[in-house]
């Protein structure tokens, strides 16, 4: 008999390469999104696998639907991948952050303890809850100073798991993750925003790409690489909190400058610098020691900052080639 | 004439909203508080302080109020166009917060989130000064003995969950806005005025009740538990103190020393003219009464927690450095102070049912 996963939030970029991942590996996926009907799984269909998750509209804040999901997919490994994305619009819509966010996961672990039936609980966590690290690599042990109303919420679902995890003894976990990338994500994330851009400026459609503050450092990583580490969190015999990341930071000016070489061109005579693209605070570094998930998981990123540049470059090529370009 | 400051307290009608109403009304201000909405009377904490609004001087006044819904609090805070909030409304039981969790969440996260989102959106960031109730529960499962300002959360609760989003999202609204906002970490503090199902004021009126024959037995959880307590009147002191800085800063506010749950329950006994011995361990430990040969403490294991925090000790000398601060009432004048009272109402009760009035009290 197939293992059942359920994933919440499956319409997005980890929930699309989670969903792959584990239909691969012999699951019965069932994934679920605010509104199963008027959600185009857009990131499902990129990756062909539209057809075989089961999807379902599901609300995290609403606990029948919340029950409904869980007794439906009869999941023994919940992934909750839902729930607000973007760091710069959680100061646009605090509260629907953390309603989202927080919500979410206590609606999650309510349900899970209801239900009373072993299920395996991965939360997705963010390397934004240890805000500014400044020249120290954050591991496991690093303190929290969120620096966000996504980097708070995300926080304090953190402590929640642990919480529930330390309370009732369920198997949950948290993977701190630092910023994944891939082609499937939305021109909203600085990275596709600026690859799009050097895109469409090679293919003469625009001039110009404006960017807020380029001297912020983080550790990108590859996503489809980071959705096996959630897999692998799962199948431990205890459960823990991880921190997953490359290992290597480089700035967002470095970012930019690979990504226009990429199409031949230099970014210094592209790009603009726009004060209103400025968050009311920022990270400046974004520094991970990912060694725990090496010792404990066998995990290792397959690749840094430069092969998630020459990936999501080779594929806004292709999109450009077949017209299918979006700024 | 000079204008009168206007302040807005969340949460008046809880202990700290009634002292800190009373601090504030004493310093002149204008006093605006917030109350729910309940089928019976729930402001018997500040009655006294009660003002006719036909009286044109009227500088307190209540207003039904809910931190769970963000266009009652945009209305007030536009009403009132406070100086100063105050926000000490919370769900504030940590048991109970295992039983409401997402209630929590919502009234101690989101609803602080709400009132810092009110002061932006009516543009008052530059004018309206926000004080923010943190807590120790913060510290859950210390990871430093003593506990300042610098040291690492652990929460343990869905309740020190739920304040630790406030506390970061107040840190995140002071450095993204420039808003005039602060914590104050309070360790425990108590008073007469304590709810009757927190631990210090159920020992004292339990043991009043014990004392005048009301009750026989007081079943307590963890009585190993050490906290730091100090009286909720010294420490409203403080809260108003950190909004008249310079610069918002956050504080630990606490006395410094900590003692164990079976030691308040020994200081109780003595005020209230009991000698107790212990005997047994675990949760068969039991308080026995010396000169009746009676269990009057017992241990219920219903009481514990899923999660329990065994020791709080804060550390407040960043309070004393920079803001001269320090509490005045040791905890044994504290629970000297709640067992009278205690025993003034248990000597009420007791004189009313000898006069054949038939009184069923609140049970926990």
């Amino acid at each position: 008999m197939s293992r059942k996963a359920l994933i919440c939030g499956v319409s997005g970029q980890d929930g699309a390469y989670l969903a792959k991942a584990l239909l691969d590996k012999g699951y019965e996926v069932t994934g679920t999104s605010r509104d199963a009907m008027a959600s185009s799984f857009a990131s499902l269909e990129k990756l062909g696998i539209r057809s075989a998750v089961r999807t379902l509209s599901m609300a995290t804040n609403d606990f029948r639907s919340v029950l409904n999901a869980l007794e439906t997919s009869q999941a023994t490994e919940v992934y909750n991948l839902a729930g607000q994305t973007s760091v710069g619009l959680s100061f646009e819509q605090p509260v629907e952050t953390m309603d989202s966010i927080m919500g979410g996961v206590l609606s999650l672990l309510e349900a899970i303890r209801f239900t009373k039936r072993s299920i395996k609980f991965y939360n997705a966590g963010s390397s934004e809850c240890f805000g500014d690290t400044g020249g120290t690599p954050a591991d496991e042990n690093a303190i929290f100073q969120p620096r966000s109303p996504y980097a708070v919420a995300k926080a304090s679902s953190h402590w929640l798991v642990r919480n529930y995890r330390e309370s009732y003894g369920l198997f949950a976990c948290t993977g701190v993750l630092f910023n994944h990338e891939s082609p499937l994500r939305p021109s909203r994330f600085v990275t596709q925003k600026i690859i799009r851009a050097a895109a469409s400026i090679a293919a003469g459609q625009s001039e110009f790409l404006h960017l807020g503050n380029c001297e912020i450092q983080r550790d990108w990583g590859w996503a489809p690489d980071y959705v096996e580490a959630m897999w692998m969190m799962l199948q431990q015999s205890e459960p823990e909190d991880i921190v997953i990341a490359t290992g290597r930071t480089v700035s967002l000016e470095y970012f930019v400058e690979q990504s226009f070489r990429f199409f031949g061109l230099d970014s210094k005579q592209h790009v603009k610098t726009d004060p209103s693209l400025l968050r009311p605070s920022e990270i400046m570094v974004g520094r991970a020691d990912p060694r725990r998930a090496f010792e404990k998981l066998g995990w290792k990123a397959s690749t840094d900052v430069d092969g998630v540049i020459a990936r999501m470059c080779e594929s806004a090529k292709e999109s450009l080639a077949k017209g299918a370009l979006r700024p | 004439m000079t204008v009168l400051k206007k302040a807005l307290i969340t949460g008046v009608t809880g202990q700290d909203g009634s002292y800190l109403a009373e601090l504030l009304l004493e310093k002149g201000y204008e006093v605006h508080g917030l109350k729910r909405r309940a089928s019976s009377f729930n402001t018997e904490r500040v009655d006294h302080l009660y003002q006719d609004p036909h009286n044109p001087h009227q500088r307190f006044h209540l207003h039904y109020g809910d931190l769970t819904d963000s266009g009652n609090l945009i209305r007030l805070v536009q009403e009132i166009q406070p100086d100063e909030i105050y926000n000490l409304g919370a769900m504030s039981h940590v048991a109970v917060s295992f039983e409401q969790p997402e209630y929590a969440a919502d009234a101690d996260g989101i609803g602080t989130l709400r009132l810092l989102e009110a002061i932006r959106i009516l543009g008052l960031s530059k004018k309206t000064r926000f004080y923010q109730a943190s807590t120790s529960e913060l510290y859950g499962l210390v990871q430093e003995i003593p506990q300042k300002e610098t040291t690492p959360f652990y929460p343990r609760s869905p309740y020190a969950v739920a304040k630790l989003y406030a506390y970061w999202i107040t840190v995140n609204y002071r450095e993204a806005y420039g808003i005039y906002a602060c914590n104050g970490i309070l360790f425990n503090h108590e008073s007469p005025r304590r709810g009757e199902t927190f631990v210090t004021r159920k020992i004292t009126r339990g043991i009043a009740r014990i004392k005048e024959g009301l009750d026989d037995c007081l079943y307590l959880g963890n009585i190993d538990s050490l906290r730091d307590w100090g009286h909720s009147r010294d420490y409203v002191q403080m809260q108003w103190l950190m909004l008249q800085q310079d610069k918002p800063q956050d504080f630990v506010i606490a006395t410094g020393r900590q003692i164990k749950v079976r030691a308040f329950v020994e200081l109780t006994c003595k005020y209230a003219g009991i000698d107790i011995r212990w005997e047994g361990s675990g949760v068969d430990e039991k308080g026995v009464d010396t000169a009746t040969g009676k269990v009057i403490v017992a241990v219920d294991p219903r009481y514990f927690r899923p999660t329990e925090v065994e020791t709080l000790l804060g550390d407040p000398s960043k309070a004393k450095r920079e803001l001269g601060w320090t509490p005045t009432t040791t905890v044994e004048e504290l629970a000297k102070e709640m067992v009278e009272n205690d025993l003034d109402n248990a000597r009420r009760e007791k004189l009313q049912r000898e006069h054949g009035f038939k009184i069923v009290g609140a049970h926990e």
